[in-house]
Formats: structure tokens, C-alpha cells, sequence
């Protein structure tokens, strides 16, 4: 209400403002004509001096008071222009959308609806996280980690939450959710199935047990799920368990000395 | 209790191999006879799980690939004295591997309960905390300088001097950080220290935090160590019931998410403010300006967990051992085709070649020893003829590795060096964070070139733009990435040029790994005997008994399994196809 107000009090004051500006134009305009014609008859009659100079008077009289008229007018503008932008709605901050897979988009440009809507998610544990882990810039990491920990991704909407409830901007959460390789902004399948890729799992065929499994779970090319949505699988930089090469971590389960014949064995009873 | 402790491994390599099911089986059969307690791991990974059983008055009995069943038998056999001659239980001797170590960092590995702060304590813990409380700050400084130890991450910056700045500034504020982002692949030993005796590298912080005058102390850790994560959150707990820290220090653990280069320090920085974790131009050092602004003092989890030993055994104790610039040990994770592999800590000045033969035990399946890739990505590889080199940090970089942070992953003769090259230009271009343009698009240049020779497609200029971008990428970049991300492909080109030239000229990978260059056949010492058809996962082998089989070459996707279940050694590889 109070913006609407003080929007209307800028119109009139600009209105004002250029109205008194037509009005000193025609008025100069006006006056110079009638200096001009007493500056003549004075040349010829010393004694009209006297009206040259009321005349004179009068100008200056009324530039000195429209200078303070303006002056005046303009505070209030700035004044209401303040007041108009302070109490401005405002604009929705927009967290830019992950561009869809090549899979998913059609050859003109337009996303195809793959399965069933994401279903609606409980944000609730979002703002139980950010009262754990603060309201600061440098909680993004703890946040994103149990956003993810919880969700199994980051969804967009649990973002959008936290962009609003901290002091954590799109342009940061966007720029960090990116960089680290553990955040996903897509949903996974019931298991994360990891896959070493640390030197001694690469001397020791890690390549292989990624391919077998991605032919036994029928995972297309470009995707890391398959079709039923059971297994994600991922390539790791390294687990740390070197002399077991190569490894699988389902889960939480690790399992060694994998050979393409038993690489599907480490899936257990899920396959 | 008839004193018997019986000690299972129980790091994540441990449970990874079983280590669980074998637990439960012992605790079942031990019932009250004997004390069944989980441990971290002693290094001796090749043979997990691992059981050790201490009894009064007899020497400690060490037993490998141990399974339920023969838990049994193992409790069996040591609470039970009509058992006591048994022979059948799978003994393992540790001399060879444990001989020629020195352990410091991992005096408490495999011995203690990391969850358990009494079992540490007991050992001499927190004893070296309290011993520097009672010096000036400036003395644990001092002390740290003389034992000569330098930074375990893998530049070798002397410990003492970071220290020493440290204690310099005079900021209100300090924070001290353990660096435990152990990114480089083919490296555990950080995992296994924190999974294995966590109050060792708290106590090395607390001792850091006390010398330069910090109040906070952050751990920052592996998102990929949960195991790591979870032993360190209760040790601190722990830790601060007893007030071990005194009210002065607050510890915390940060995870991290996944970025190699987190392990550089400004990046690390960048990363706990909550950021991208890009390097920055130093100096400003981080610790003169590092976290929010504050000096902050950054230790790898190794050299963290040296200090407490050098507290308590003395400087000088710490310097006998090594060489003139290199003191005291170096942990190792030892990988790749040995036959030995696991976690050692050997004095510094040992050669490779003591390492991989005696320690390691050699090659697996009697191969040849070809080379060793030291430090990772940034690291580069040895060539068997140059493994009489020392462990040093000033030997290793005359080679054209580096010392690193312990990775050791060793290679034999089938092992294509090129295909090495494009291993680790994979990792650090996908890990470039993207800040300088030839770390960025040079490794992406060289990658590409790489993928090319592999795939046999190699171009005859291919060598010198190689080369000009090794030249280019290490000058034109900010941080130790950038800078050390040619390594790998520099020594192979150094050591191995002529695999290259077959790459590019023959169309052929001489080590037969390249799966574009080679094919794979059946030679005529073929029994018939079926064991390849039955393990291709593809089925490019028919089934013909007592017949020479045959591969289908638009089947087969050269995963080697055929040629590794084969007795007969009747299936080569063929390069060029």
C-alpha cells in the first residue's frame, strides 16, 4: 500500500516538475521580449530606467523562486522514488534449471515427459537442517551433504528452500552443487552401485567391471540407471581399498577381487 | 577369561573381505573363553581378514584369509589344549612383510580398538599432549623443527617452518586443519591411520593447535571414508568427556564432497567457506591468510600423526632415523600386481626396489617387474632399472615422479604405459577445477591426443605437441594440479618413448592392454578343456569340448578373462590385429 502511495507521489512530482519547466520556458520567452522593448525606449528616455530595472527585479524574483520551488519538489521525489523501491514485492529468486539430458529432449527443443511427475517432496527436513547447521554462507557443504543424504539428491525444490530460509544465494548453491562430484541434481536408483576407479582398480580392470555391469543391468548409453530404476551406477576416483582391486561399493557394502564373471555377484540379493 | 585376546581387523578393506561374518563367528565360538576384540587394520591387506590371538607367555599368533569356519578352529585351537597341535588353520608368517618396517605412524594399527580412547591411552596417548602443555609454545616449536619432519602431503615443506609462521602471527584468531582429502587414487594410507587409531592425529592437532595458538581445529575428511568419518566423530567425543583438550580447543570434523583438488590448501580453504573449491595464487600463504581471513595451519593426517611420537621419543630419536634431508618414515600404500600389497611404513632412504621385491614379495603370477607410478596423478613412473632409487624427497624428483603423498602402485609387463598416461590425464582433466586456461584446456588437449594413440589412431606429430603441452600446462598453471598434472605423461614419454612410437607408427600395444590395437586367439596348446567359454561374460567362446575353441572377434570385448582362467597358457594376445 505504502509503495502504491509513494509511487503516485513521484508521478505527481514529475507532472510538477515539467509543467514549472513549459511554464519558465514561455515565461522567459515572454519577459525577454518586454526587457528588450524597455531597453530600447530607455536609450531614448533615461527617465523609464526605473521600470527597466523593476522589470529586471521581477525576472530575478521569480528565478530565485522557482529554484527553491524545484529544489523542494525534487527531495520529495527522491524521498518517494526511495520509498517506491524499498517497499517494491520482491522478485522470486530462480534457481536455474538443470538442462535436461540429451535423451530427453526432442530434436526441436522441447522436453519430453519421461514417467510420472517427481512426487511431492516434505520440506520439512530443510529447515530442520539449516536450524543444525546455520544460516551462514560457509554451511552450504554441511547442507547440500544432508539434503542429499536424505533425499538421495538434491531437488530442486529443497534448493529453492534453502535459498530462502539463509543467507545462501542460487548463484552459490548452483556453483557448488556443480563442482562437487558427490552432488546429483537428478533422482537415483534404490541402489548406488560405485564403481573403483583408483589406479590399482584401473591395472586391475576396472573398465571391464563397469562395462559387465552396465550390460547385465541393461543401462543405456549416456544414462547411469537402468530402466527398472534399481541401480545407479557410479565411477569413483578411489575407495581406498587398493589392495582388493578391483572394488564395488553397493551401498554400503563393499566387495573385492571382482572378475567380470563375479562383478554381478557384488549386486547381492537386490539384482 | 583364561586371557586369551583374540584381534580382528575391522577397517573398511577388513570388512569389505568379510571381516564381519568372521567376528561373529569368533565371538559364537569364543563364548567366555577368550576376549574377541575388533581392531583397526595392520596393513597386511593382501591376506584379509586377519586374526591375531595374543595369549600370556607365547608369541603372538598372526592368521590370513581367515573365514568362518576356520575361526573356529582358531578359537579352538588356543583355548582348548587338546587342540593345540592342529595344524590346519591358515597361519600366515609376518616377517617378511613386517621385517624390514619401521612403524611410527602405525605403532597402534592392528593393535588397539580404535573406539575405545582407554586402549589408546594405555599405549602412551595423550601423553605427548600433556608433555607439551608443560612447555612454552615456542619449545613444542622448536622441538618439531630439530626432528627435521616435513609435511607427509606430498610437497615435502619442513613441518617446523609452517609452524614456526604460524606462531608468528599475531592474529587473535588461528585455526589449525588436518587434511584428510587422500584424493589421489591408488592411496589409503590417511583412510587407514583415521579409521585405525583416530586419537593418534587428534592429539597431533591438539599438539599444533597449542604451538601456533589456535582454538579451533578442523578435520576435514573424505566423504568416500564414512568408516573414517564415524571413528574420528567418536573419538572426539570421547576425547573431550575426558577434557583431554583442556577448555581451550574445539575439533570438529567437515566432509568433504568429492573434489580432488579440496586437497590443495586454498582450495580446501575455499571449500570450508562454503564455495567452489578453487585454488588461489599464494602468498598470501593460508598461514599467514587462510580460513575467514585467519592464519591457519594445514597438516596432512600422516605428519599430524608423527607428532605425538616425536614429543614423546624426542627430536633426535625422530632424526636418527632416514637420510640427511628426508627424517624419519614414510607410510606407503602398496597396490597393483604384488603380490604383497597393503599399508607399510618404512624408514626413509630404503630403495624401491627393497620394497617391491622384499616387503611386496615381488610380481603376482611371476611376471616382470616393469614400473612403479609414484604420487598419483601428479606423480610420475619409475622404470624398473632406476628402482634402486631411494625413498627420499630428494631423490624420487630426479626421476621425474615425486614423493607424494604414498601411493604406490606397482606395474608389470602388461601394463601399457600410454594407457597409464590416459589413466591419469582422465582424472586430473575431469578434476581441473577450471580456474587457469592450460590446465583446462591443455590437459583436455593432451587427453585427447592420448585417446587418439590409444584407439590406434595416432598421428606422427603427435610426440612433439605432447611434449610442447608437458612444457606449457606445468608452467601456465596456478596450483600443484595444474602444475603436476603432465608428470605422468612426461616419465612415461622419458622412460617409455618406444611404446609410444608403436602406439603411433605399428598400430600396436606392446604390453597387449589397448583393446582397440589387440585380439585376442587361441594358440594349438589348447586342451579343449572349456574353462574360457564358461568364464567369457559375453559368450564369445562356443562351448566345444576337447576341441580347440575359438573366439568371436565382433563378440569378444577383450576383458582378459579367458587368457587369466587359461592353464594351459593357450590364449595370446595379438597386436597389431
Amino acid at each position: 500500500m505504502k509503495g502504491r502511495a509513494a509511487g503516485v507521489v513521484v508521478l505527481v512530482c514529475v507532472a510538477a516538475l515539467t509543467a514549472d519547466y513549459a511554464v519558465k520556458i514561455a515565461w522567459t520567452a515572454a519577459s525577454d521580449v518586454r526587457v528588450a522593448a524597455l531597453q530600447e525606449k530607455v536609450r531614448a528616455d533615461a527617465g523609464l530606467a526605473a521600470a527597466l530595472a523593476a522589470e529586471q527585479k521581477k525576472i530575478a524574483d521569480f528565478n530565485q523562486a522557482r529554484r527553491t520551488r524545484i529544489n523542494w519538489l525534487s527531495l520529495v521525489l527522491i524521498v518517494a522514488a526511495a520509498a517506491f523501491l524499498v517497499e517494491q514485492p520482491k522478485a522470486p529468486r530462480r534457481i536455474p534449471e538443470k538442462p535436461q539430458k540429451a535423451a530427453g529432449v526432442r530434436r526441436g527443443g522441447k522436453p519430453v515427459v519421461t514417467g510420472a511427475a517427481a512426487p511431492e517432496i516434505d520440506l520439512a527436513f530443510v529447515d530442520e537442517v539449516v536450524a543444525r547447521e546455520g544460516r551462514g554462507t560457509e554451511a552450504a557443504i554441511p547442507i547440500l551433504q544432508a539434503i542429499q543424504a536424505h533425499y538421495r539428491y538434491l531437488p530442486d525444490e529443497a534448493l529453492r528452500r534453502v535459498c530462502e530460509l539463509t543467507e545462501i544465494t542460487p548463484a552459490q548453491i548452483a556453483g557448488t552443487s556443480s563442482f562437487y562430484s558427490r552432488f546429483r541434481r537428478s533422482p537415483v536408483g534404490e541402489h548406488i552401485v560405485r564403481v573403483c576407479h583408483g589406479t590399482a582398480c584401473h591395472v586391475a580392470g576396472a573398465r571391464q567391471i563397469t562395462d559387465e555391469l552396465r550390460r547385465e543391468l541393461k543401462i543405456a548409453e549416456g544414462e547411469d540407471t537402468d530402466p527398472s530404476r534399481t541401480f545407479t551406477i557410479e565411477e569413483v576416483a578411489c575407495l581406498g581399498c587398493c589392495s582388493l582391486a578391483p572394488v564395488v561399493m553397493v551401498d554400503e557394502h563393499t566387495a573385492g577381487n571382482l572378475t567380470p564373471a563375479t562383478a554381478c555377484d557384488a549386486l547381492g540379493e537386490h539384482a | 577369561m583364561s586371557g586369551v585376546e583374540i584381534r580382528v581387523g575391522l577397517s573398511s578393506c577388513g570388512v569389505a573381505s568379510g571381516g564381519e561374518a568372521v567376528r561373529d563367528a569368533l565371538v559364537k565360538a569364543a563364548g567366555g573363553r577368550a576376549l574377541v576384540k575388533a581392531v583397526g587394520c595392520n596393513g597386511m591387506c593382501h591376506c584379509e581378514p586377519i586374526v591375531q590371538v595374543l595369549e600370556a607367555g607365547r608369541p603372538v599368533a598372526l592368521y590370513g584369509k581367515v573365514t568362518a569356519e576356520s575361526a573356529r578352529a582358531i578359537v579352538g585351537r588356543h583355548t582348548r589344549w587338546w587342540e593345540r597341535r592342529r595344524t590346519d588353520l591358515p597361519a600366515v608368517d609376518s616377517e617378511p612383510y613386517l621385517g624390514k618396517q619401521k612403524r611410527i605412524v602405525l605403532e597402534n594399527c592392528g593393535e588397539i580398538d580404535p573406539g575405545k580412547i582407554d586402549e589408546y591411552l594405555a599405549r602412551g596417548g595423550y601423553e605427548a599432549l600433556r608433555k607439551c602443555a608443560g612447555m612454552t609454545p615456542e619449545a613444542v616449536v622448536a622441538v618439531i623443527l630439530e626432528s627435521g619432519l616435513r609435511g607427509r602431503g606430498g610437497a615435502g615443506f619442513p613441518t617446523g617452518r609452517k609452524w614456526a609462521a604460524g606462531r608468528a602471527q599475531t592474529a587473535a584468531v588461528k585455526y589449525v586443519i588436518c587434511n584428510g582429502d587422500e584424493g589421489d587414487p591408488g592411496a589409503f594410507m590417511d583412510r587407514l591411520v583415521l579409521e585405525a587409531d583416530p586419537h593418534r592425529v587428534l592429539e597431533g592437532l591438539a599438539i599444533a593447535a597449542y604451538a601456533i595458538g589456535a582454538a579451533t581445529g578442523i578435520l576435514y575428511i573424505r566423504a568416500e571414508y564414512p568408516l573414517a568419518v564415524r571413528n574420528v566423530r567418536e573419538a572426539i567425543r570421547q576425547a573431550e568427556e575426558r577434557g583431554l583438550f583442556g577448555s581451550g580447543l574445539k575439533l570438529e570434523v567437515r566432509e568433504g564432497a568429492g573434489a580432488f583438488v579440496c586437497g590443495e590448501e586454498t582450495a580446501l580453504i575455499h571449500s570450508l567457506e562454503g564455495g567452489r573449491g578453487m585454488p588461489r595464487l599464494r602468498p598470501p600463504f593460508p598461514v599467514e591468510r587462510g580460513l575467514h581471513g585467519a592464519p591457519t595451519l594445514i597438516n596432512n593426517v600422516e605428519t599430524l600423526a608423527c607428532v605425538p611420537w616425536i614429543m614423546r621419543n624426542g627430536a633426535a630419536a625422530f632424526a636418527s632415523l632416514g637420510t640427511a634431508g628426508s627424517k624419519g618414515t614414510k607410510v606407503f600404500a602398496l597396490a597393483g600386481k604384488i603380490r604383497r600389497g597393503g599399508l607399510i611404513e618404512v624408514p626413509m632412504g630404503i630403495t624401491i626396489r627393497e620394497i617391491v621385491e622384499e616387503i611386496g614379495g615381488g610380481i603376482q603370477g611371476g611376471r616382470k617387474f616393469k614400473a612403479v607410478q609414484m604420487g598419483g596423478p601428479s606423480g610420475g613412473c619409475i622404470p624398473e632399472w632406476l628402482a634402486d632409487t631411494p625413498v627420499d624427497y630428494d631423490e624420487i624428483p630426479k626421476t621425474g615422479a615425486i614423493m607424494g603423498s604414498g601411493g604406490m602402485v606397482v606395474l608389470d609387463e602388461r601394463d601399457c604405459m600410454v594407457d597409464m598416461a590416459r589413466f591419469f590425464l582422465r582424472f586430473t582433466q575431469a578434476e581441473s577445477c577450471g580456474k587457469c586456461t592450460f590446465c583446462r584446456i591443455g590437459t583436455k588437449r593432451m587427453l585427447e591426443i592420448l585417446e587418439r594413440m590409444c584407439a590406434g589412431k595416432g598421428r606422427r606429430d603427435d610426440l612433439a605437441t605432447l611434449e610442447e603441452l608437458v612444457d606449457f600446462v606445468s608452467r601456465g598453471s596456478l596450483c600443484g594440479l595444474g602444475q603436476t598434472a603432465p608428470n605422468p605423461v612426461a616419465t612415461t614419454l622419458k622412460y617409455f618413448r618406444d611404446e609410444y612410437e608403436a602406439h603411433i607408427h605399428e598400430k600396436r600395444c606392446p604390453a597387449g592392454r589397448c583393446t582397440a590395437l589387440v585380439r585376442y586367439r587361441v594358440t594349438d596348446g589348447c586342451i579343449g578343456c572349456t574353462l574360457c567359454a564358461q568364464a567369457c561374460p559375453v559368450g564369445a567362446i562356443a562351448y566345444q569340448p576337447y576341441k580347440k575353441h575359438e573366439i568371436d572377434d565382433a563378440l569378444c570385448t577383450r576383458c582378459d578373462e579367458c587368457r587369466k582362467v587359461c592353464q594351459d597358457d593357450a590364449v595370446e594376445v595379438v597386436s597389431p590385429c
